[in-house]
């Protein structure tokens, strides 16, 4: 056996066992500065409390509500179906499929708007297409779903649509048209979070 | 066959060009090796040439090493690239109709190619009958359609299966290629009727 044969074998398993002993990699993928600020400025990222009610009530399966605030808040009231990541941990890995998921619009919401938006502003950072926050926030959702105010008589009639609606959502949510306390405990929902499928590139042979 | 780039870099009409220049590259190395001989090729199956399995042991190596290194170090981004799906049943019976074939064809369907552009005879009957094979093949699909999908598992990768770490599985694969070409050395060694 040539020296070449032997010397190219030990390359071979030397450089393939160098592979075994390299650190672990985290996957810190993050999108530049300059696209991110793109995505800050598209207002898109932005839904009503009624979009967000109306697809509650439809039971629309592809929205994940993420409540970011703190869990004692989160105890006290939540919309029905919201899932519970405190902004302080909304980093952590154990997070990462649930904020990352195909087909599904994630939906951040706290108290008012500016959490929320420190929320998105940090997943979006990973190139996650489908992020959302609540405009407004719990504030806004209380304003508006659980307790709306009737408009005024000369409003346009679009705004007599919306306050039907509103008052109709309310009733669903148990808000104070049904005489219902408006802090009644949302029920939590179990979430099951698929592992997100790699989409196959296209191409091949 | 994709793009060479995602972000047209580099145009569609460039891109067949350079997969023509690739192409007339690969043909030129593999003739030039002596792949356009049957003898050669199915010289694995009898014992007396181990290049096409020392070929596709080496290139394989080379590239999942080239590949996580390249990966590792952000050169490129490999969750871009293209996973075959893998349909376990029909791959399985693909690959006994193909090793039939190849050792009572004496070519693969490239080898084939590269035969017929230098001219033997038996290349130009493989590749004729290629075709035909083809045009039967589509004839036959609505029967063998379901045979066609079995054990479809989807874009998988080996690692991802069995769960164990990219690393560990080349350097596995490394092993045993390295084993492979010790062991074929051997055999060719006792061989000593060799009929080219």
């Amino acid at each position: 056996m040539s020296k070449r044969y032997i010397f190219l074998a030990v390359l071979l398993i030397g450089s393939a066992f160098g592979l075994t002993q390299l650190p672990e990699k985290p996957n810190k993928k993050q999108i530049p500065p300059d696209e991110l600020l793109i995505k800050i400025y598209d207002q898109a990222r932005y839904l009503t409390t009624r979009e967000i009610a109306k697809r509650i009530i439809d039971r629309d399966p592809s929205i994940f509500l993420v409540d970011v605030r703190t869990p004692s808040e989160y105890e006290e009231y939540a919309i029905p179906g919201a899932f519970n990541i405190p902004l302080e941990n909304i980093l952590d890995d154990q997070w990462r499929d649930y904020l990352n998921q195909d087909g599904v619009d994630v939906i951040f919401y706290s108290n008012g708007t500016i959490y929320a938006d420190q929320a998105w502003d940090l997943i979006a950072q990973r190139g996650i297409k489908n992020l959302y926050i609540m405009k407004g926030g719990l504030n806004e959702w209380f304003a508006t779903i659980i307790k709306p105010v009737a408009p005024d008589e000369t409003a346009p009639s679009e705004a007599f649509d919306q306050y039907a609606f509103e008052k109709a959502a309310s009733i669903y949510f148990g808000g104070s048209s049904a005489g219902v306390d408006a802090a009644a405990p949302a029920e939590k929902k179990e979430v099951v979070v698929r592992k997100k499928k790699k989409k196959a590139a296209e191409g091949g042979c | 066959m994709g793009p060479l780039t995602y972000f047209g870099e580099i145009s569609t009409e460039w891109n067949y060009v350079i997969a023509l220049f690739i192409g007339m590259a690969f043909g030129y190395i593999m003739e030039a090796s002596g792949f356009s001989s049957s003898r050669k090729l199915i010289g694995v199956f009898y014992g007396y040439d181990f290049a096409v399995i020392r070929v596709f042991f080496t290139a394989t190596l080379v590239a999942i090493i080239g590949l996580l290194y390249m990966g590792y170090f952000g050169w490129i981004d490999y969750s871009v690239l293209f996973v075959h799906p893998t349909f376990v049943a029909s791959a399985a019976i693909g690959g006994v109709i193909m090793g039939l074939g190849f050792i009572m064809g004496g070519f693969c369907p490239g080898t084939s190619l590269c035969a017929v552009a230098i001219g033997k005879l038996d290349g130009w009957v493989f590749t004729i009958a290629l075709f035909v094979g083809i045009f039967l093949y589509s004839q036959v699909f609505p029967w063998i359609e379901p045979l066609y999908n079995a054990g479809d598992m989807g874009h998988i990768k080996i690692t991802e299966y069995f769960g164990i770490s990219q690393g560990w599985f080349a350097f596995g694969f490394a092993v045993v290629a390295v084993a492979v070409f010790f062991i074929t050395t051997l055999i060719r060694r006792k061989v000593k009727d060799v009929r080219y």
